[in-house]
């Protein structure tokens, strides 16, 4: 079965934000949470490059090794995807994750967070049925079920951002590489897959 | 572990139609399913995915999906975009990959565009202003209170006392009633946004080659191996192009040179990144041009074919040594010896610009240069060449062409009285009574002023103002109040006018800016997204949007409320004489067609709304690089219909992809420069000589053709019995005079084409533009330059009057050297665009989606001038400009994407003012997320002399910590 | 602490050292672009800007989130174990022990004459800390490890459930404990300050070993070192307690895990001396209860355990009747 992934060819990331504002469209994720972002390195400066980022689906993710309530799934295309039942909001996949991608509503007094949302590749959550209202209100929206892939990815403005079956999109890029002769890098591949793009 | 189903064959098909032929050329959307090993087989599961899709669950799992294809309301790519629909609420948006312009992708706000119909800081309700506080009234009550004030203001003051305001966000039939509307009004103040973005564009490169529009498209960029980006962003203004460029740099291993005074998020992605001083992008040119002419790197058998007078522009170009170019723009001659070389040697090579190059005192002429220099290099023509001009609005293409301009009924036929006579016989009303609608036949035929002057217009004393009275009416229909320089003297003359009416999907800067207290009217006019109609993107390629909900809250469509107002004003009965109205609304289609009949010079007559429904509905069929559709029944057709499409719908051109392009057929959409400016020029032919596109029958040059023409090539008999009674009609005793372009029978462009013909002519693209200021490009300094020591030598224009108002920008310039505002004010200030935000940045500013991602207006500034003025990273600083005392907070983005002594600012932001929050002035409930000071507060007087396109791009000011 | 040194030399170098010789104009962009793998060679930690204000988000890769999900995953249930486990084990033997040899008895039995050992305020203080520190512990340790012990016993919804009302005692709870450390630093800290006395206090190994008690004032060197711990290590664990209770306000991601880790390193250490001092305080000697039960203590035990204090008691004593 397929391990799907995510790679943005920084090459071609010019940091138009479609992907931060698709993700809201897609999952109507509210002011303050940021499934997704997009950064840039050496900003203004030789060098500038920008990377889309959002959870990476690690393989062994850290963030599911340190829950302390282990709320954590892995599906079987390896989208790693949480349990909003089951989050307590403690902050620890924050720490863990080496690419920000958990988020926090603000809740209450001080630094107290309410339960965790981030990225879930559009594969909804991992209880109730899928695409059914309870599913989208609670986890956004559950493209993967209907065949689709993550918004972000499909709306790229310069198909920058990669999603889906790790082997494919890794072949995409090396051959991209091959035809332009640079590359700056599969970005977080890997930290998150403990394996990179060689070309 | 959970496990959940998925069917891996469908995520494949999905994931090959997000990578389409992207993956760097190599992987075709249909080499990609072969390299999957899954051919033929997947080609069903595309089908399937298909199917899928359409069944797919929206938000309420159940109920019936209705999917809409509508198009992008923001930049003039041109995007496709998806609606998913239910019980007429806008559930999902999806990618359009069939869409050969976007092929699923969006920018920011194209990926947002859903939260418009949201609309949760919409206006909801017609308003009035009444003694400082809104208050909600009926459409109707609103539409009579208008109308009856704009009918007393006309009985005293006279039909030019009010400014009509129109949108490049109008559909190609909105901004053409719009026209319509102002014209029976009776008056040529009637202006949009083109304006302010690239009306200097229009006017150099129409002056230059025949028609003020992009030559090629964002497609046909894929085609070339240099592409030169000259005072343009498109990473942040146009991303969805970046796609197309970004390929053609990867595949064809193409140069992608960025000359900008920012190193922006386009050079980023450059090979060669290349900084000048702001305004001085003629010396750059002509500093390339020099090292072209300097190694006779120039195409010798084009110019000599094709170009009029370059030899007028070798003689300016010899001044432009690289020692001197250095000194005036800071950049090395070795530099744009590269640039030169790359132009000329590896071909094709395309110009793109935006405002970087418009926006500036001297704008027709930095255009004129531009053009001269893909001229002088056989860059037009072409594929893969060309002035590739990144239009701004999703529409400032298609509102140009219709006409919302000061000096053009619509599609260029100009103010003289044959253009009158043209468009009453189009609209099948009497010459004189629209005459009569106006105050002389002079104002018929003066041009109006403009939207960068109209609060001058109110201000200036009466008589410097040459029209009955003063404007004292301000209509604005789709146009942000902050979009105009000198703001300070605009908000002077907001609150001096005795009528403001706004219609517009949101209050605009207009409601909150001024300290008006009545005689204001907010209209809630919807999107374009509650309203079906046509829209031209910066290709010309023009694309049908369809509905996708009705219009939110009370909001009305602009044919509506155009129709309301005409209907109130009395001559509804006039203007809509052939235009089908249905409970009050004008339909588009009926429109169009209208267009169709009467806009033969530009080719907008081919176009019909089925023609262009048929090529939304089957986009699939048209190739990604020459937009050229195979199969189905849009087969042969260019996407879009590309203007100029000639003959009736039935005639069936496919449009031209191409400018100029002497490659292909005229039936091919192949072309020739045009014959706009007679045919010769003291002596020297102004026709093209042993150049000629595919198959034409004249093997060399040719006027423009008329019957009388027709008659001497003995083509006459090729026309029909019908369509020669129609020529005698037009022409009446002189018949031999009717040109093609006022030929209604079409009978003209038909015959002209049958013989392989253009029926404009086929000329020489004139590098030496004797009718402009300066026919030739010459540098000139910034009204308020850097470097005033070079003023002297490079003066701006003496003072002049044009436009019913004088400039004074001689004056101005003189006055600033003097006073030594370049010490008190030593940082040049420029400004351009954020990717998230557009225009005045009203809508987007409104859209959470958007607004999060910019929540403070900032200023740019290099390390060493914060550093010498103790500014850090996120400090609030002063921001002084050199008029008005004016002054803006705005916080502080130290970075060295601006050179030392340059700063940025973004020009989307408005709704504080000189430090003041004016929130609370917004109507409750409609004030954007996000507002911030305008940077127009603090850019300064200069206007091109052609258009009276205002500087935005160059001024000087002061930053201080605040 | 290497950690903590590597987090301070990484503040202190440039987040991007910028080449002396960056061009301006005239070169190519795509050739001089940054690439990950020399970022992540050289850095560590990939940084650059975002436009949103959440600040952290400028991040991108911070490959030490692995390190420190290694440290939760690998060292902190070992650690948990070891030390409370194992505390309790030694003082499960000694408590074995001493049921078969006898608790500490004071010598001579109880005089039947009592002093004041500690007012109602000390008491309140101290129980105070005492309470809140038992529902930090247990919340803490439950967070720490509950997913290995109680989770499989309870369930995942309970479990949630339970730790979620954990998280919300644990970060209120926080501020009754740091008020208790605070006030008996303030109220005993003049007691506690360490001397000689102390020194021959060990010597004797608190009169364990010998026959006689070596003096002491109101608190013994044992006690003292209790204090000491209570006072330190609570306001280490305060301060980092609220280093993660208002996440980011003052440090960067590094800085938030090293708090983390010393937070939950320091716990345990805690959790295993405050057990020791539970030990000693109920079971492990007669009479000691007594002091923070009733604040009455047998004047006998007193004179034996805090003879220099009870001399001071009396000496105030008398010079108030002497008056």
């Amino acid at each position: 079965m397929a391990r799907v992934k995510f790679l943005c060819d920084a090459d071609r990331c010019i940091n138009c934000n479609a992907c931060v504002t698709a993700c809201k469209n897609a999952n109507e994720v509210p002011w303050g949470i940021n499934r997704r972002r997009v950064v840039t390195i050496n900003d203004g400066k030789p060098g500038e490059r920008s990377v889309s980022m959002a959870c990476m689906h690690c393989t062994d993710a850290p963030c599911a090794a340190v829950c302390p309530v282990d709320c954590f799934f892995t599906t079987a295309d390896g989208v790693v995807l949480h349990s909003k039942d089951l989050c307590i909001g403690c902050g620890y996949c924050f720490y863990a994750c080496p690419f920000g991608a958990p988020q926090y509503p603000r809740v209450g007094n001080f630094g107290t967070r309410g339960k965790m949302d981030k990225c879930t590749f559009c594969s909804g959550g991992p209880e109730g049925e899928d695409g059914s209202a309870a599913e989208f209100a609670k986890y956004g929206s559950n493209r993967m079920a209907e065949g689709k892939l993550p918004l972000c990815a499909e709306m790229c403005s310069t198909k920058s951002l990669l999603a889906g079956d790790g082997e494919i999109i890794a072949q995409i890029y090396r051959e991209r590489v091959q035809k332009r002769g640079y590359g700056s890098g599969a970005w977080g591949w890997k930290t998150a897959y403990k394996e990179t793009v060689t070309v | 572990m959970l496990i959940k189903r998925r069917d891996a064959l469908v995520q494949r098909t999905r994931l090959q139609s997000v990578l389409g032929d992207l993956s760097s050329g190599a992987l075709d959307r249909r080499a990609f399913l072969r390299r999957a090993g899954i051919g033929a087989v997947s080609l069903t599961a595309v089908a399937l995915g298909a199917v899928k899709k359409a069944d797919a669950a929206a938000l309420t799992p159940g109920a019936a999906v209705k999917r809409i294809k509508a198009v992008c309301t923001h930049c003039s790519v041109g995007c496709s975009v998806i609606a998913e629909v239910q019980n007429d609420v806008w559930v999902r948006q999806e990618p359009a990959f069939d869409s050969p312009i976007n092929r699923g992708s969006h920018c920011a706000k194209g990926a947002a565009v859903r939260e418009l119909v949201k609309g949760s800081r919409r206006l909801r309700s017609p308003m009035k202003l009444v003694d400082g506080q809104w208050q909600k009234i009926t459409w109707d009550t609103a539409l009579d209170e208008i109308a009856d004030k704009l009918k007393a203001i006309r009985a005293k003051s006279g039909p030019d006392s009010v400014f009509w305001l129109g949108s490049a966000k109008f559909s190609n039939e909105g901004a053409y009633l719009y026209r319509k509307l102002a014209a029976f009004w009776g008056t040529n103040s009637v202006d949009h946004q083109a304006r302010i973005c690239h009306s200097t564009t229009v006017a150099g490169v129409a002056n230059t080659w025949g028609y003020g529009a992009m030559t090629n498209s964002y497609n046909d960029i894929r085609n070339s191996k240099t592409m030169v980006i000259m005072g343009g962003n498109p990473a942040e203004a146009h991303p969805v192009s970046l796609q197309h460029l970004l390929t053609a740099k990867e595949v064809n291993r193409a140069n992608m040179v960025v000359i900008d005074p920012r190193f922006t998020r386009t050079a980023a992605h450059a090979t060669d990144y290349i900084r000048l001083r702001p305004g001085t992008d003629i010396p750059v040119i002509w500093g390339i041009l020099w090292h072209v002419f300097e190694n006779k790197w120039e195409d010798r058998d084009f110019i000599k074919t094709r170009v009029f007078g370059m030899d007028e522009v070798r003689k300016e170009v010899a001044k432009w040594t690289p020692e001197e170019v250095e000194r005036v723009s800071g950049v090395p001659g070795e530099q744009l010896k590269r640039v030169a070389q790359m132009m000329a040697k590896e071909k094709p090579a395309t110009l793109i610009w935006c405002m970087g190059a418009t926006q500036k005192t001297v704008g027709t002429a930095n255009v004129r240069a531009y053009c001269i220099l893909l001229l002088a290099t056989g860059n037009v023509g072409g594929f893969g060449n060309g002035a590739n001009i990144f239009r701004g609005h999703c529409n400032v293409q298609g509102a140009t062409d219709a006409g919302l301009d000061v000096t053009s009924l619509p599609y260029y036929y100009g103010l003289a009285e044959g253009a009158w006579r043209h468009w009453a016989r189009v609209w099948d009303v009497a010459y004189d009574d629209l005459l009569a609608r106006f105050d002389s036949k002079a104002m018929m035929e003066a041009n109006g002023i403009q939207t960068t002057r109209w609060f001058d217009a109110v201000l200036f004393p009466k008589d410097q103002v040459a029209q009955r009275d003063n404007f004292r009416a301000m209509m604005v229909f789709g146009h942000g109040g902050n979009t105009v320089t000198r703001m300070p003297e605009m908000i002077k003359g907001l609150e001096k006018l005795d009528l403001l009416v706004v219609a517009d999907p949101h209050p605009t800067t207009y409601a909150a800016i001024s300290e008006r207290k009545n005689g204001t009217y907010l209209l809630p006019v919807c999107t374009q997204f509650e309203t079906s109609g046509s829209r031209t993107a910066s290709n010309r390629s023009i694309q049908w949007a369809e509905r996708v909900v009705p219009p939110i809250w009370e909001s009305r469509d602009d044919y509506e409320v155009m129709y309301r107002l005409s209907v109130r004003l009395g001559f509804a009965e006039q203007m809509f004489k052939h235009i089908k109205v249905v409970n009050n609304r004008p339909e588009p289609e009926d429109i169009l067609r209208e267009i169709n009949r009467g806009a033969w010079s530009t080719g907008y007559t081919g176009q019909s709304p089925e023609r262009l429904k048929a090529h939304m509905e089957h986009q699939d069929k048209f190739d990604v690089v020459t937009l050229r559709a195979k199969g189905g029944p849009v087969d042969g057709d260019y996407y879009g219909l590309p203007w100029p499409c000639w003959g009736t719908p039935e005639q069936k051109h496919p449009g031209t992809h191409t400018l100029y392009n002497t490659s292909l057929h005229v039936k091919d959409g192949g072309g020739t420069f045009r014959a706009r400016f007679g045919v010769e020029y003291k002596g020297e032919t102004l026709l093209a000589e042993g150049s000629y596109s595919l198959g034409s029958e004249i093997k060399d040059g040719y006027p423009e053709f008329t019957y009388g023409v027709l008659k001497k090539l003995g083509w006459d008999g090729d026309l029909t019995a019908e369509e020669l009674a129609v020529i005698q009609k037009i022409g009446g005793a002189n018949p031999d005079a009717v040109a093609w372009s006022i030929d209604l029978s079409g009978g003209i462009t038909r015959v002209a084409i049958k013989h392989g013909c253009l029926p404009y002519g086929n000329a020489k693209a004139r590098a030496n533009a004797v009718n402009l200021p300066d026919p030739v490009p010459v540098h000139r300094e910034p009204i308020y330059s850097a470097r005033p020591d070079l003023v002297s030598k490079y003066p701006t224009l003496p003072d002049y009057k044009a436009f019913r108002l004088a400039n004074i920008g001689g004056t101005v310039q003189r006055k600033a050297v003097s006073d030594g505002v370049a010490k008190l004010f030593p940082i040049i200030l420029t400004s351009g665009r954020l990717v998230e935000y557009e225009g005045g940045g009203e809508e987007t500013r409104s859209n959470p989606w958007l607004a999060e991602l910019q929540q403070d207006m900032f200023v740019e500034i290099n390390p060493a001038d914060a550093l010498s003025r103790g500014i850090n990273e996120g400090d609030w600083v002063w921001v002084n400009g050199p008029e008005s005392n004016s002054k803006a907070k705005v916080k502080a983005k130290v970075v060295e994407r601006v050179g030392k002594g340059v700063a940025f600012m973004p020009f989307h932001f408005a709704g504080w003012y000189q430090g003041v929050d004016q929130r609370s002035k917004y109507p409750k409930g409609t004030d954007p997320y996000v507002l911030g000071e305008s940077v127009n507060t603090l850019t300064t007087y200069g206007y091109d002399p052609v258009t009276y396109m205002q500087e935005t791009k160059v001024t000087l000011c002061q930053i201080v910590k605040a | 602490m290497i950690r903590i040194l590597l987090v301070l030399a990484m503040m202190m170098a440039p987040a991007m050292a910028q080449r002396p010789d960056a061009p301006v104009t005239g070169f190519n962009p795509t050739t001089a672009s940054v690439n990950e793998a020399q970022l992540l060679d050289a850095l560590k930690q990939v940084n650059g800007r975002v436009s949103i204000p959440d600040k952290k988000s400028a991040v991108l890769i911070q490959p030490e989130g692995k390190n420190w999900r290694d440290f939760q995953r690998g060292v902190v249930p070992w650690l948990a174990g070891l030390l409370v486990l194992g505390t309790l084990a030694a003082l499960a033997a000694l408590a074995v022990f001493y049921v078969v040899r006898g608790r500490v008895m004071m010598e001579g039995g109880g005089s039947g004459e009592t002093i004041t050992r500690f007012g109602g305020f000390e008491r309140f203080m101290h129980w105070l800390t005492a309470g809140s520190w038992l529902v930090l512990a247990l919340s803490g340790l439950n967070l720490a490890v509950g997913k290995h012990v109680l989770l499989p016993l309870i369930g995942e919804s309970a479990f949630s459930t339970l730790t979620a009302l954990g998280k919300i005692a644990h970060n209120y709870i926080a501020f009754p404990f740091t008020t208790g450390i605070v006030l008996m630093f303030l109220v005993w800290v003049r007691h506690n300050i360490p001397n000689a006395m102390d020194i021959s206090w060990f010597r004797q190994g608190g009169g364990l070993i010998g026959s006689a008690h070596p003096p002491a004032g109101k608190f013994n060197g044992g006690q003292k070192a209790i204090f000491w711990i209570v006072v330190l290590g609570g306001g280490v664990m305060a301060a980092s307690g609220f280093l993660l209770l208002f996440p980011f306000s003052v440090t960067d991601i590094a800085g938030m895990q090293t708090g983390q880790m010393v937070h939950g390193v320091l716990a345990l250490l805690m959790i295993a001396a405050m057990l020791s001092h539970i030990y000693i305080g109920s079971v492990g000697m007669e009479g000691a209860f007594a002091a923070m039960g009733t604040g009455e203590v047998d004047l006998q035990w007193a004179k034996a355990h805090h003879s220099l204090w009870v001399e001071e008691v009396e000496a105030k004593t008398k010079g108030v009747a002497a008056e």
